[in-house]
């Protein structure tokens, strides 16, 4: 039994004149992996910022939980509803003024950071470099250990690979992959390589014009009859 | 004449537009500041990035503090003479100096200095962190923005600039004294006396004032443009100058302020 963790009902979001999620529904589940996927400028990390309460939507409502509308929250309440997500930023998003440790003490006080570190694929040592001594796919790395360090109910990775080459992205999948399915974290993921989307997504949304115009399991995705997700898959404009 | 109405039409269109904008500008200025006075009060302050800034802000413009003081000093005892000399009256040297250093001279110029140092970098720092996610980072990860990155560089630079100043007023008027004793052949003893003698503490307490004012201009206009920055390098450009310019527009109008109430005292 499928259980909703999200329900977004309605969104509507726009900048001036240019509308970018229009009255557009969403249902995230329990322990469910999302991939949501559509071209580029469609507006799938402002629906994740959206979600996440980093933006403020015009109208509709996003529901988590027994919270309903998660705009009406106070600055307060907003801070704690925050905590429930472990982002991985599209670049990363490491302070890049405080060193490793430092960045990872963000998400949890404790001392050591060996397990978590050896969970990612990386070495001990770099706790005490900074991130621009670090490559972009550890730095990637470093900001998944931060993000589910955490223990988050929601995983969210935006574009998780992205100016990363097909080895690293490969890797990272698979990382993801690892972690998602062991701790079975609902995760809601941003991605145009759908590479991610066949490794690790259970479910899959395509965004269009502001809407989802399709929605269905992964593997089902090649079967779809909706000519833009498949013009989109296959890289044709 | 229907092409005169609507070109007119147009600018009036124009200029609303405008006033509008400074308006909406005003009110987001008003809106951070308050922000910044509700999250000093009810959340954590940062006595770790405290430190950290007020190092940053004021410990590491001492030189370039330093260097501007001596050298208005230098200049001003000189220029003074050259004045002065005029109808005898060299002997008011050390009082001007010592006056125009600690009232003006001092704290107008380590504001500017420490503007185009310190407040350029704190905008192109938090503009950078604006664009590259990691504000959005902190909130996330319970972190409020304003009580880790704002407040305490605000704190700072109130604290610091005043410390910076004591530090030029000193420098300045030893400009003033190298110059005097040196070139113009004034008695070291007797310039030092009468610098002892003219200077009330008033004289050093409105400098003190002025700097704690601009601390807070430099710091606050430097945290405000970086965090409203936009876009991508150009933004975070943009936000940098705009920070530099408005601090020191802002920090010559308030000096006629403060100047005017404290000379109604």
């Amino acid at each position: 039994m499928r259980k909703k963790k999200i329900i977004v009902k309605n969104i509507y979001k726009s900048f001036k004149d240019k509308v970018v999620l229009n009255k557009l529904n969403l249902d995230v589940y329990k322990s469910e992996s999302l991939s949501i996927i559509g071209e580029s400028g469609s507006g799938k990390s402002i629906l994740t910022r959206c979600i996440v309460g980093l933006l403020k939507y015009d109208n509709g409502s996003i529901s988590f939980g027994n919270l309903n509308n998660i705009n009406t929250l106070n600055d307060k309440e907003k801070m704690n509803y925050m905590s429930k997500f472990g982002i991985l930023f599209q670049n990363s998003a490491l302070l890049d003024s405080l060193n490793i440790k430092e960045n990872l003490k963000f998400s949890s006080k404790q001392d050591s950071f060996n397990k978590i570190l050896n969970e990612v694929g990386l070495p001990n040592s770099i706790l005490e470099k900074y991130p621009s001594e670090l490559s972009v796919g550890m730095q990637k790395r470093v900001g998944l250990a931060r993000a589910i360090l955490k223990k988050p109910e929601v995983l969210i990775l935006d574009e998780p690979t992205t100016g990363l080459d097909p080895i690293i992205a490969r890797q990272i999948n698979l990382l993801i992959k690892n972690l998602v399915k062991k701790n079975k974290i609902t995760t809601i993921t941003v991605t145009h390589d759908m590479e991610s989307v066949y490794e690790f997504a259970d479910y899959v949304a395509f965004l269009k014009n502001g809407i989802i115009e399709w929605y269905g399991e992964a593997r089902k995705i090649n079967k779809s009859r909706n000519s833009s997700m498949i013009n989109f898959i296959k890289g044709i404009d | 004449m229907t092409r005169l109405l609507s070109s007119a039409l147009a600018l009036t269109k124009r200029l609303f537009k405008i006033i509008f904008s400074f308006f909406c500008s005003i009110g987001e200025i008003v809106d951070f500041f308050l922000n910044c006075v509700k999250y000093s009060i009810t959340e954590k302050f940062y006595v770790n990035i405290f430190l950290k800034q007020f190092l940053k802000i004021g410990f590491n413009s001492l030189p370039v503090v330093g260097l501007t003081s001596i050298f208005t000093g230098m200049v001003l005892a000189l220029q003074s003479y050259t004045g002065f000399s005029r109808f005898s009256a060299e002997s008011a040297i050390p009082n001007v100096v010592v006056l125009s250093i600690t009232r003006e001279l001092a704290p107008v110029l380590a504001g500017l200095m420490v503007a185009g140092r310190s407040g350029a970098a704190i905008a192109a720092e938090i503009g950078t962190m604006k664009v590259t996610e990691q504000i959005d980072a902190l909130k996330t990860l319970s972190t409020n923005p304003f009580n880790y990155l704002i407040i305490p560089r605000i704190f700072a630079g109130i604290i610091s600039l005043p410390l910076l100043v004591i530090v030029g007023d000193i420098i300045g008027v030893m400009g003033g004294y190298l110059i005097c004793v040196n070139l113009l052949n004034f008695n070291p003893t007797v310039y030092l006396q009468n610098t002892y003698n003219f200077v009330q503490f008033i004289d050093v307490f409105s400098g003190l004032v002025k700097a704690s004012v601009f601390g807070f201009l430099i710091t606050f206009m430097g945290c405000y443009h970086g965090f409203n920055a936009k876009g991508g390098a150009q933004g975070v450009g943009q936000s940098t100058t705009y920070s530099v310019v408005s601090s020191s527009i802002l920090i010559l109008l308030m000096n006629y302020i403060i100047t005017s109430f404290f000379f109604r005292l």
